[in-house]
């Protein structure tokens, strides 16, 4: 994981460096990577590729792959669904399919294809010649099939997953599940998850500092708004999944009983972390859908977007509020009246930014000529099921509601209503409307009309009826049901309506194929667009555009197309001016904020298990924990740990002390004669205090190693309590950590030896001692709540 | 003995109106008069100073002085009543949920109100020049703010600082005080009178979204965490404010200490991100109409902190 911020200033060419050389400029051949990647051709040219488009496409392709495995699991689901007491798939079988449908979707199909278009689309929108670090692009791309193999490996060890996608404990721990489906669930997941922080990481740094010139923040193009809320949102949401994978894995592999209650663990606790994470996720998933589809509603009004303000704002509210309600799928776990109250009202002022959406693109299509082609009509489908999916959610809002509803089928209708009625629509919207720019050819309008009746029928066959399956209390998740009063009827129409879905995609499937290779040319703008990807050639030459266009508005193609009606003239917008903060700078601040995240669940499980016992309310976990905390200071050697404490906080100055050595060094360039002497000074100078800053951090992991041996050697291992399992997991993860910074500080030291990180480069080892100084500012919450006991008394 | 004397006051208890068990509450004599009388007046100072040196007139000047008196009182306020109204004597070791309300009104609500009552200063003003320009300098740094902000808000509840600065009156005024200066500190970069110093509106949404995340850390790990953050409230023979009828009442009512502690996190966590949020909003807004601005600017700032204190407030004074 920390490869990120690392990953690519080496091989930056100066000119990239100045942020303004986009506008005007005749673009060169593309980042020393693109180039390289682009020459190479055939299958070779795509594996080694790292042209953002290139690996666009490969996102796409892997997620489409991934939906007929994901797909074709539902409709053997739905087909053991068809008539009471059908004997199809065993109960086992059952729990296997449910649970890789509902993975498969959400992190193999969901979340792919979404990278995928914002990887093809956001530079192109953005004017830039490529995606921030393409050589780390192409790395989270290639963790994708490796977790999605990893995940549908287990099914050839005879044992998929089968605790659900929410894999609750204590049914995902090894009592309950001893066979290894969880654990490549698990790691499948890890690998995904770092290449979505990965992936956001990237697209973070690519907004904010590789637009061309002229594209202000306040003229980005809301797709690539969304994305970048997105992004963020991502980088603050998987941390708190993997903190809860990885203590999951201390369970399963090492004996902890962090989320077993029978010795002491708390099962709420994953729900916690899955929900801190899996609530975000939920618009992680629809945000890129509504920022595809204010693109693709402007387009077919023939109108601007109305009230662009409030769309992007709304974007800001919704990832604020979705930090704040995930709870709302606990009110079941009895977290107290007052704790249901706060999540409802929360949950049911997410309604508020996302009506503010629904009518701004009702408003957008108010009065346009709108252009009824496919991709318009998913985007109105869209509408109409999205707003049908956001009642049922505000619905689940109110307590009590959800207390009679929750685990039946009307959740599943909730969420396929959001998730396909909204998500997928917004997908196939996109895809007919870019697929022209991806290839150069059209899709079919009579296939791609069939797909969409076909889409439309099939969705609301198979998932309206739910509703009133899920009323009636028929539970999710159970492989067969009795022949209730009607419920045969209704899961018949519903199963009828997913074979459908099939139909359709089969369709769209082989639409795709034959317009690949036979549809009609697109020529560089068919519709007519106004964002600046329509301003290049259909499919983008390799470095993109060979002259940016002017940006003086939000629909800068426009512009271009209709001089005398320019949107500069009508509708001005905040000029650019010309900030473009140092990418790795930006993209370490980004990855801190995501390890933060990770470090203050991974410590709040510390705290939870190691308070000094609650005054009331007293269980079998706290009095445990009692017992724990009573040990911690016994085990603990607290201040030789402050020595060492010192130790690493003194390597932050020594860091600091290099870092304005070499600041202080003079250019290569401008050395001359005696200069030289005083520039090789400087930068050895730099090398030494960068050694001195490796030394004191080798000295502290030694310590901590020895600390580890003599605590094992006393009988402290992981798997003895609580307090045991959360202070190797905090202490270790945090020696990681320390590791892989001297891991790239060693690195460091080598390039300025090299002579690669030049004074003019200090921006590269200033954004790598970010990370080393968070590193300290983390031990320094470790010393405080592990070793001297703060929050616990 | 203990029994019956426990008998004796349920049984006053229940006899008793909510009026009359809240209105000994009120402690009209309290000290917080005069700190507010000495806000007051060194705003009022300020003010005239500025409106000597500025020669802005006109409808729009004169509405923009209104609104800065009304925060100035409004700040004042706030301040007298988080000590004088049952709110200070709850929070002083009987309720935790009072102290929370009490502590965001110090840290967030007066702070933030007082900012926007000050005149506003283009390029540094009175913050560049002599007596004052070291604070200006300290405050213009946005990362300090954020980490006091978040510090005081942390430090102070870490069990045994709370516990201990509810207990001793001294080191609770530390603590007010300290509230007060990390509130100016955090909002300075945000809404501060000193437009050099506030962050450009993408920057202000990362610092307010960041700080939004901290305290709904915190907020969780309040209303989640088996254990009493607040020892002293949670201990019911703590002393004779855990005896106050009305905190009697309310725990007969199934207000139990723990519940107490839920509403107390929800507090920490729920009104602070209502608050940034609606300042996000109204700085999205600047920042998407910044090109019509006119270079007169920086004044809607105050008006938001104003409707965003409304939101805040309303959410808070409503709580027992």
């Amino acid at each position: 994981m920390t490869v990120g911020p690392l990953d690519d200033p080496v091989m930056v060419p100066v000119d990239a460096a100045d942020p303004s050389a986009g506008e005007g400029a005749v673009a060169s051949a593309g980042r020393g990577g693109g180039a390289a990647g682009s020459a190479a051709r055939g299958l070779l040219g795509w594996v080694s590729t790292v042209d953002h488009k290139r690996v666009g496409v490969m996102y796409i392709l892997t997620a489409l792959l991934f939906l007929l495995v994901g797909g074709l699991e539902a409709i053997v689901i739905r087909l053991q669904l068809a008539f009471p007491r059908m004997t199809l798939v065993s109960p086992e079988v059952f729990n296997q399919l449910f649970t890789m449908h509902g993975t498969t979707m959400v992190f193999l199909v969901g979340m792919p294809v979404l990278v995928g278009f914002a990887n093809y689309f956001v530079p192109l929108m953005i004017g830039a010649r490529d995606v921030a670090f393409p050589r780390l692009n192409a790395m989270s791309y290639w963790l994708l099939p490796c977790g999605g193999l990893l995940l549908h490996f287990s099914v050839l060890t005879g044992a998929a997953p089968d605790a659900g996608w929410f894999a609750y404990a204590p049914l995902s721990t090894k009592p309950y599940s001893s066979l290894p489906g969880v654990d490549y669930w698990i790691a499948g997941l890890l690998l995904l998850g770092v290449g979505s922080i990965a992936a956001a990481l990237n697209i973070i740094a690519t907004v904010i500092c590789e637009r061309a010139r002229g594209m202000s923040l306040q003229r980005l193009p809301l797709f690539v708004w969304m994305t970048f809320v997105t992004a963020v949102l991502t980088v603050m949401a998987l941390p708190a999944l993997n903190a809860a994978l990885a203590m999951l894995l201390v369970d399963r592999w090492l004996g902890a009983a962090i989320f077993q209650p029978a010795r002491g663990g708390s099962a709420i606790l994953w729900q916690h972390f899955f929900w801190i994470f899996g609530h975000p996720e939920v618009y992680i998933l629809i945000l890129p859908g509504f920022g595809m589809i204010s693109e693709v509603v402007p387009v077919f009004s023939r109108k601007p977007i109305y009230g662009y303000g409030f769309v992007a704002g709304s974007t800001i509210a919704i990832g604020l509020l979705s930090f704040g309600v995930w709870a709302h799928h606990m009110f079941t776990a009895g977290l107290g009246s007052a704790a249901d109250i706060f999540f409802a009202i929360g949950s049911l002022l997410i309604a508020i930014p996302t009506g503010i959406k629904v009518f701004n693109w009702t408003a957008t299509m108010w009065g346009g000529s709108l252009r009824l082609n496919t991709s318009m009509c998913f985007a109105v489908a869209f509408l109409i099921q999205f707003v049908f999916g956001g009642l049922s959610g505000i619905a689940f809002a109110a307590v009590p509601i959800d207390w009679q509803t929750t685990d039946t089928y009307f959740v599943v209708a909730h969420f396929h209503y959001v998730l396909f009625g909204g998500l997928v629509f917004a997908l196939f919207a996109g895809v007919y409307y870019w697929f022209p720019k991806m290839t150069g050819r059209l899709l079919d309008e009579r296939l791609g009309k069939a797909h969409f009746w076909l889409m439309v029928v099939g969705f609301n066959a198979t998932f309206f009826v739910q509703h009133f399956l899920g009323l009636m209390g028929m539970p999710r998740r159970v492989y067969t049901y009795d022949a209730q009063p009607g419920w045969a009827l209704l899961n018949g129409i519903s199963t009828l309506g997913s074979l459908v879905i099939a139909l359709g995609v089969l369709i769209f499937a082989w639409n795709l194929l034959r317009s690949a290779f036979r549809g009609p040319i697109a020529g560089d703008n068919p519709w007519g667009g106004f964002t600046l990807e329509w301003a290049t050639t259909s499919p983008p030459p390799p470095a993109n555009f060979d002259v940016v266009p002017p940006i003086r508005s939000r629909r800068p193609t426009w512009d271009l197309d209709h001089p005398e009606n320019a949107d500069w003239k009508n509708r001005p917008t905040a000029e650019d001016r010309g900030t473009r903060p140092e990418r790795g700078v930006v993209a370490v601040w980004a990855f801190i904020a995501s390890e933060a995240m990770f470090f203050v669940l991974l410590l709040s499980a510390f705290v939870v298990f190691n308070s000094a016992g609650p005054t009331t309310a007293a269980g079998p976990a706290a009095a445990d924990a009692t017992v724990a905390a009573g040990r911690a200071g016994a085990d603990l050697d607290i201040p030789r740990t402050l020595g060492f404490t010192a130790c690493l906080l003194a390597s932050s100055a020594t860091f600091w002390m290099a870092l304005r050595a070499l600041r202080r060094a003079i250019p290569a360039e401008a050395a001359v004669g005696a200069d030289a002497a005083r520039r090789s000074a400087g930068v050895r100078r730099c090398m030494a205090w960068l050694a001195a800053t490796i030394v004191l951090g080798a000295v502290f992991l030694a310590n901590q190693v020895s600390e580890y041996i003599g605590l094992v050697r006393r009988g402290v291992t992981i798997d003895r309590d609580l307090f045991a399992a959360t202070f190797f997991t905090v202490t270790g993860f945090h020696g990681l950590h320390v590791f892989a910074g001297v891991v790239m500080l060693c690195v460091m030291l080598w390039l300025v030896r090299a002579g690669a990180l030049s004074p003019r480069r200090a921006g590269v080892l200033h954004a790598g001692g970010l990370y080393w100084h968070f590193v300290d500012v983390v031990w320094i919450a470790v010393v405080a709540i592990v070793y001297l006991g703060a929050f616990q008394r | 003995m203990n029994e019956v004397h426990n008998t004796l006051v349920v049984e006053g208890v229940a006899k008793a109106s909510w009026s009359e068990l809240i209105r000994p509450l009120w402690n009209v004599s309290s000290p917080a008069w005069f700190v507010a009388a000495a806000w007051l007046a060194t705003w009022w100072a300020l003010n005239r100073n500025a409106e000597r040196g500025a020669a802005a007139s006109g409808a729009t000047a004169e509405r923009h002085a209104g609104r800065r008196a009304a925060c100035a009182l409004a700040a004042a306020a706030a301040f007298v009543l988080s000590f004088v109204s049952p709110l200070g004597a709850l929070a002083s070791g009987a309720l935790f949920s009072a102290h929370m309300v009490q502590h965001l009104s110090m840290l967030l609500v007066v702070p933030l109100l007082a900012l926007a009552a000050l005149p506003r200063e283009r390029a540094g003003g009175r913050f560049a020049r002599s007596p004052w320009r070291g604070i200006g300098a300290i405050l213009g740094i946005a990362p300090l703010g954020w980490a006091l902000g978040l510090g005081a808000m942390w430090v102070w509840h870490e069990p045994t600082a709370c516990s201990a600065a509810t207990r001793s009156a001294a080191l609770g005024a530390v603590r007010d005080a300290t509230f007060l200066l990390a509130g100016t500190a955090f909002w300075w970069p945000i809404a501060g009178p000193v437009a050099r110093d506030r962050l450009e509106p993408p920057l202000a949404l990362a610092y307010l979204f960041s700080a939004c995340l901290g305290c709904t850390v915190l907020g969780i790990l309040i209303t989640f965490t088996p254990l009493a953050v607040g020892p002293v409230f949670a201990d019911n023979a703590s002393g004779a404010l855990a005896e106050l009828p009305l905190v009697a009442r309310l725990r007969g009512l199934g207000f139990t200490p723990r519940a107490d502690q839920q509403l107390g996190g929800l507090l920490m966590w729920v009104p602070p991100c209502v608050l940034y949020a609606a300042m996000s909003m109204r700085l999205m807004a600047r920042w998407y109409g910044e090109h019509r601005r006119s270079p007169e600017g920086a004044a809607g700032l105050p008006a938001a902190g104003a409707s965003a204190m409304v939101v805040a407030t309303t959410a808070t004074e409503t709580t027992p």
